[in-house]
């Protein structure tokens, strides 16, 4: 049995916990939840043959009074940067956790997840920010938490990552 | 240079009878004086000749050392010594120094000038020194301390270095014996403190204690130990194996019927737990979290260099829990370094560790005893303790003594029954004595006095006892009296005996009685029942009347009692003549008062005589019979009415019984 630490990263309220609920338990809900510390889940996959346990750290999400404690993604094997697509400035939220992280614990794959997709007319996440992430050349899925869009696809993506590394 | 020298030192090399040629022999006279002065210098002093040639002889000798083996050194010396010294060898031909060279010393001059190369070259004479360098070491270990002692700053100074660098790489690799040499440390310290607490428990006194004491005893442990392990109950529940960087879950092992979470959760919150409080709080690097509290659930972290053991402890654990703890970490990084400090998220190699946890999944439960909360109670508990310890048996000890008492006492007012001796030996009761037979049975008192036959070991001797009562027994079983005799034994053993029983058994009786113990004197009131028959058919005979009409004419109605009165009269004499008496009746005649006397008595003669006749007509013996005449001289009550003159013309009878033999009637 493989077991592998994913964290999920991104500013507060971005549907970090939403995304583990719904890959772990395919459910929603609307209730918004704020994430005290860290919670933690776990979801088996499997590719072929190969079983992997994935253990999520669902940590609190980062505003200006709580930074993200570094020591939580030890031993990470990947993580997801979560940005909330209606919000802009989650995005260089997750621009400056990603070097956080990388300082912390070193190059590990990660995914980017526009999260919120389903919000389209509120989108904030214009041509200039687009390009600013293609210039990063990150791997960067859209989701929503809420109608499961792109949440399967980017786990899976992030797995195979890990495997490969 | 001389002679004499010379063939010395010829014959100083011609040790193996070699004999040389002429150039040869120059030519080793020439390598001794060069290699071997030493050789020289010896034979000199044996021929006396001290410091006859030496300096400059030596100089000259060095010289031609220097200009065949450093000719670079021997050209410089030449430049400077030109002037002052006139040198035979000065500035040969290179040419013929070379050849000069291979023929003294051949092929060892290649040796050697490559012996000297490899000593001046540091690589090469490095490269040799490490072929030789551990057995160098190892030889000097063996001699003496010196190589130990020149090495102590440099490794000092190492160590220091090395902690500068990166302290975790010396405590990593000084984790696997730090532990046992620091717990060894530590228990033995402990040993003083038990020892100490031995002495102060010792002068301690409680119930519980005595307990603990004799548990103490019979396992062997100290005092204290039982106390302390007494005086804990705890369950490690479940044992987490953690990959100390990424959290992960390496094994988990559950005692029995224990509930539990998901171990990957519990174990990644743990980490988390263990973060939060480290990032939290700012305590230093090196410390870990320990221990973690919730209820009666203790949760013990061991830490090691890479993975960490938590245990969930529900209840109270002795720190030795934690020994156990510490010893599964630590074999666990001996055996597994390599997997733990490659692990990639593959767990599977890390089964085998589930020994080291299901080791740690201890259990202890505690003996609950109330406590005494005083001396008094616990004086109090104590005697309660003995009470209860010996109570029963005290209890059985005490009423088998009051039951034995009892039946000693039942026994001795039996009568009949006489103790001789009652003993108790080894829990058993011993009795013996003597018994009427006719006493009650010892045995069945044994069952009334509610003791086990079992218990008790009975031996009785018959006797006969003079108790009235006893004889009056024995004499009823040896004459076996009818109903209607009553025998009774009084205080001074006279047996008075009434009633009524027949003559045979009277007369039986009275042999017997004379046989039976016990009885003085005896007093016999029985009647004779045959006798008292006889009587009372005498008596139905003599209410017989047989009435006349007039003269010696019988009344009509009379025959049919003449008849009823001989059976009557043939019975009693059957009866009489079985027990040996004999009959005489008198028949008896009466007139009434009319007429004159005279006349009456013949009259009533006559009446008599012809009721004889009519018996002995009917078959009865004349001889039984007597007559008589009274007249009118017994009359009966009513002698002047009609009718009373009428019952008055009668014959009467009176019945006389006689003993035919010579028995007497008592009754008489």
């Amino acid at each position: 049995m493989i077991q592998k630490k994913i964290c999920m990263v991104g500013a507060f309220a971005t549907g970090k916990t939403s995304l583990v609920e719904r890959f772990v338990k395919s459910i929603y809900s609307n209730i918004y939840h704020t994430t005290v510390g860290v919670k933690i889940d776990k979801k088996l996959v499997k590719f072929g043959e190969q079983e992997l346990n994935l253990i999520l750290w669902d940590i609190h999400g980062e505003d200006e009074f709580q930074k993200v404690r570094m020591s939580y993604l030890r031993g990470s094997s990947g993580y997801f940067l979560v940005v909330d697509g209606s919000r802009r400035y989650t995005l260089e939220t997750a621009f400056s956790l990603q070097q956080r992280v990388e300082d912390a614990i070193g190059e590990v794959p990660f995914i980017l997840i526009l999260n919120k997709a389903d919000l389209i007319d509120e989108s904030e996440i214009d041509d200039a920010a687009m390009a600013e992430l293609s210039q990063k050349n990150w791997t960067v899925i859209k989701g929503s938490a809420k109608t499961g869009l792109g949440v399967e696809e980017a786990f899976g993506t992030l797995a195979k990552k890990m495997l490969e590394a | 240079m001389t002679d004499s020298s010379t063939s010395d030192i010829f014959n100083g090399a011609s040790n193996n009878n070699h004999l040389p040629t002429q150039e040869e022999d120059v030519l080793a006279a020439l390598r001794t004086l060069l290699f071997n002065p030493e050789q020289i210098e010896t034979s000199e002093q044996q021929t006396g000749e001290k410091n006859t040639s030496p300096n400059l002889e030596e100089d000259v000798l060095e010289q031609l050392r220097t200009l065949i083996f450093s000719p670079d050194d021997a050209q410089v010396d030449n430049v400077q010594q030109q002037s002052s010294q006139k040198n035979p060898a000065a500035n040969p031909d290179e040419d013929v120094l070379g050849e000069l060279r291979s023929l003294l010393v051949g092929d060892d001059y290649q040796k050697l000038t490559k012996l000297q190369e490899r000593l001046d070259d540091p690589k090469l004479y490095a490269a040799d020194l490490s072929q030789v360098l551990a057995e160098a070491i190892i030889l000097r270990s063996l001699q003496d301390q010196q190589l130990a002692k020149a090495l102590v700053p440099s490794i000092e100074e190492a160590i220091k270095v090395s902690v500068r660098k990166d302290f975790k790489i010396l405590a990593n690799a000084l984790f696997p014996v730090m532990g046992p040499a620091i717990r060894k440390a530590i228990a033995s310290a402990l040993n003083v403190m038990m020892q100490s607490l031995n002495q102060t428990l010792n002068h301690s006194f409680s119930p519980q204690s005595f307990k603990w004491r004799l548990e103490a005893r019979q396992t062997g442990k100290s005092f204290a130990e039982v106390v302390l392990l007494r005086t804990l109950l705890y369950r490690v529940e479940q044992v987490f194996l953690i990959h100390k960087e990424t959290g992960l879950l390496l094994q988990h092992v559950v005692a029995k019927a224990v509930t539990t979470q998901d171990g990957d959760l519990v174990s990644a919150m743990l980490t988390a737990i263990k973060d939060f409080v480290h990032d939290s709080f700012h305590v230093h690097q090196s410390d870990t979290l320990e221990t973690l509290h919730f209820g009666e659930l203790t949760i013990w972290i061991e830490e090691g260099p890479q993975a960490i053991l938590a245990g969930v402890i529900r209840g109270n654990a002795p720190q030795e829990v934690r020994a156990v703890f510490h010893d599964a970490i630590e074999s666990i990084h001996l055996e597994q370094s390599n997997i733990l400090h490659s692990f990639d998220g593959n767990t599977t190699p890390f089964e085998a560790c589930r020994p080291y946890l299901e080791g740690c999944l201890l259990v202890q439960f505690e003996v609950k005893e109330p406590k005494p909360k005083n001396q008094k109670l616990i004086i109090g508990s104590v005697l309660g303790a003995i009470l209860i310890a010996v109570g029963p048996w005290l209890f059985l000890y005490i009423r088998d003594q009051q039951r034995w008492a009892n039946y000693l006492e039942k026994l001795n007012a039996e009568r009949g029954i006489v103790v001789v001796s009652a003993d108790k030996r080894h829990g058993k009761f011993f009795i013996s004595g003597l018994r009427d037979p006719l006493a009650a049975d010892p045995l069945m008192l044994i069952s009334s006095a509610n003791l086990s036959p079992a218990q008790v070991t009975s031996r009785w001797e018959n006797y006969l006892s003079e108790a009235p009562k006893f004889v009056e027994t024995r004499t009823k079983q040896v004459l076996q009296p009818p109903q209607s005799v009553s025998l009774k034994v009084d205080n001074n053993a006279i047996l008075y005996a009434t009633g009524y029983a027949s003559a045979e058994w009277i007369a039986e009786s009275k042999k017997l009685v004379q046989l039976i113990p016990g009885v003085n004197k005896v007093y016999l009131n029985i009647v004779d029942t045959d006798l008292r028959e006889l009587e009372s058919a005498k008596k139905k005979i003599e209410n017989y009347e047989v009435h006349f009409l007039n003269g010696t004419q019988l009344l009509p109605s009379q025959d049919s009692k003449i008849q009823s009165l001989v059976k009557e009269i043939q019975k009693l004499s059957n009866s009489a003549q079985s027990i040996n008496k004999g009959i005489r009746i008198q028949i008896v005649g009466h007139t009434d008062a009319g007429g004159s006397e005279n006349a009456n008595i013949t009259l009533s003669q006559a009446r008599a005589q012809k009721v004889l006749s009519m018996f002995v007509s009917q078959g009865l013996k004349a001889t039984n019979f007597t007559t008589q005449g009274v007249g009118s001289r017994e009359p009966l009550p009513d002698n002047l009415s009609k009718q009373g003159k009428i019952f008055n013309r009668r014959v009467s009878f009176k019945v006389f019984l006689t003993d035919t033999l010579n028995r007497k009637s008592d009754q008489r």
